[in-house]
């Protein structure tokens, strides 16, 4: 259970490093457009940074979303079936979620290596363009462990709940 | 197999894992991915599935979700909310029915900021329905009116959905939220019709609200400076050319912090929570569209929206009536599916449709969001339904569905309005570009 609780502090943590790039994003937009209106200086190369910053957001906040079972679910047939089908249900559920994101970290390696071995570089900071793909496979691999000690924990008769604990 | 059966197949497929309780996002992907492999080989359908997030996730002009989700998020959690439905409250003094009316109210000012259903649902629950039930509306109309004033979240700019249409139909931001402009100020007008011809018919509905003087009216209305600096930062700064929607939506979400902290409306400890909340959402939301990519890569391989059109033609009926039969499918639909996969699903086959019967990519996305709306609150799938649910458990759901009968009429007209006359959504756009 010791990497359980290890696995979900790594969601958690990544969570809040993806509100911190939130934030950074948020304030380097504001202080390029205050700095070219007010100084005439716009903040060269925001557009990168806010490319890359956005990438952050998404994958690294991918893995507690998924432990809090917080995806978009029809859950119509919950009403018509029994609690024990309704386990069984979201069992599968996060399986094939499983299934799926190992099947996307597992063909995502080559094209991030292409990345790496062509040196692509975004337009004006020069970004090494394989960087944007660290948070991606971060974030989808970590999301694939964390539905590992989810499907445990569905099995063991775990309910889901807001802190993901 | 033909790829027009595959697809179909794979239609079949998706509808079935998605009422089989898988995630959304996982359905549209797995489905997506698998389609794909049938028609043209697992190489090209891995290649595909490796590269697509990346692509995703690279794109400047996504960024504008996360930061308007972010300043609706701020705004809901320090309290603007009451004051705009004070304030509303205000306008609506003296009328029978004043509360229900400000709700709507509220929920159209609230969505000019929030740009979610969702969450204007649930945050005018927590302030309307305490108050109409305290001055003894009947349940009903208190609850139905949350849920259908919190369908105009997604219609009024900014609006988040709209967004994720121009995503995947590759349309200009602002030009969808110059179109949604008008549509959604008429929607919240046809929703309080509703509620006067209601509270007409039956006064056993509402009680007669007290009317207020003059200078506690222009008080109230000074209230909602906050909702009013915002909107005009997010929307207003966009269409005087002070900002891209990217940057609009970042001021905006600054705007929010820095009138919350200022006005003492939010701790350090409720911001932290509000980015959380933020990046939570934004995630899975693009975890949806990540997997709504995948689909519609597949869909485009089976060459249903070609076949869609050349059956349509054959069948040579009029463009309306096509639209028409459009709008019947997707109430059908709404009843089963979520709004976000309903368009992210639907939008690949249909938009080339409605393009080839003459229909601007525009007029069509601001009706899908009208039509989709209407799913937020029909059974058994009403996600707002579910939200007030959620908060008073001690209304009946069979008392909310029929409480939201009156306003499904309010829905109907805003539909056969654009349908005979487009220019209620193309007006605003053709005039500032």
């Amino acid at each position: 259970m010791r990497l359980g609780a290890l696995i979900t502090t790594a969601a958690r943590l990544l969570a809040g490093a993806a509100a911190l790039i939130l934030a950074a994003m948020m304030m380097i937009t504001v202080a390029d457009i205050l700095l070219r209106s007010v100084f005439a200086i716009p903040i060269f190369g925001t557009f990168d940074l806010v490319e890359l910053f956005l990438v952050g957001v998404i994958f690294l906040a991918i893995p507690l979303t998924l432990l809090r079972e917080e995806h978009v679910v029809v859950d119509a047939i919950d009403h018509v079936v029994s609690g024990r089908t309704r386990t069984l249900l979201r069992w599968t559920g996060a399986a094939l979620a499983l299934l799926f994101l190992l099947l996307m970290g597992l063909n995502m390696i080559q094209p991030a290596l292409d990345t790496l071995a062509f040196g692509d570089r975004t337009l004006d900071l020069e970004i090494p363009k394989v960087l944007h793909w660290l948070p991606i496979l971060v974030g989808i691999a970590v999301s694939i462990l964390t539905l590992c000690v989810l499907l445990l924990r569905i099995v063991g008769g775990g309910r889901h709940d807001s802190d993901g604990t | 197999m033909s790829p027009q059966i595959i697809g179909l197949l794979g239609f079949a497929a998706l509808m079935v894992l998605i009422l089989l309780r898988v995630p959304v996002a996982v359905a549209l992907g797995l489905v997506g991915v698998a389609g794909y492999a049938a028609i043209d080989g697992w190489e090209r359908a891995f290649l595909v599935l490796g590269a697509t997030p990346f692509d995703l996730a690279s794109g400047y002009s996504l960024s504008v979700v996360p930061l308007f989700i972010l300043m609706g998020v701020v705004a809901a959690r320090s309290g603007m909310s009451r004051e705009l439905f004070a304030a509303a409250n205000a306008q609506f003094a003296g009328r029978r029915g004043a509360l229900a009316m400000a709700t709507i109210g509220a929920c159209a000012g609230f969505g000019a900021i929030c740009g979610s259903s969702l969450a204007t649902a649930a945050t005018m629950t927590r302030i309307a329905v305490p108050e109409m039930r305290r001055y003894g509306y009947d349940e009903r109309l208190a609850a139905a009116s949350v849920a259908s004033g919190g369908t105009l979240g997604i219609l009024i700019p900014p609006s988040v959905i709209l967004v994720i249409y121009a995503i995947i139909a590759e349309e200009s931001v602002p030009q969808l939220f110059a179109a949604a402009l008008i549509p959604g100020v008429l929607a919240a007008l046809l929703h309080v019709a509703v509620i006067w011809i209601l509270v007409r018919i039956r006064p056993e509905l509402a009680p007669p609200s007290p009317v207020m003087p003059w200078r506690e009216r222009l008080a109230a209305i000074a209230g909602m400076w906050k909702i009013g600096v915002l909107f005009f930062l997010a929307v207003v700064g966009i269409y005087l050319g002070w900002f891209s929607p990217t940057e609009a939506a970042a001021v905006g979400a600054f705007g929010a912090i820095v009138i919350a902290a200022a006005t003492r409306a939010i701790t350090l400890k409720e911001l932290v929570g509000a980015f959380l909340e933020t990046v939570a959402t934004t995630a899975m939301l693009f975890f949806v569209v990540l997997g709504a990519f995948l689909f519609a890569y597949f869909v485009v391989q089976t060459q249903l929206p070609v076949a869609l059109v050349a059956w349509v033609e054959g069948l040579d009926l009029a463009p309306a009536l096509v639209i028409l039969a459009l709008v019947v499918f997707y109430i059908a639909l709404g009843c089963y599916l979520d709004s976000i996969s309903m368009i992210l699903i639907t939008v690949p086959v249909f938009l080339p449709l409605a393009v080839h019967l003459g229909y601007s990519p525009v007029w069509f996305g601001i009706l899908l969001v009208v039509v989709v709306e209407v799913g937020l609150i029909t059974p058994p799938v009403g996600m707002n339904i579910f939200v007030i649910r959620a908060q008073l458990p001690d209304i009946p759901l069979g008392a909310v569905y029929r409480g939201i009968v009156p306003f499904l009429a309010a829905d109907a007209a805003l539909v056969l309005l654009l349908l005979a006359v487009p220019a209620v959504a193309l007006w605003l756009p053709g005039v500032l570009y």
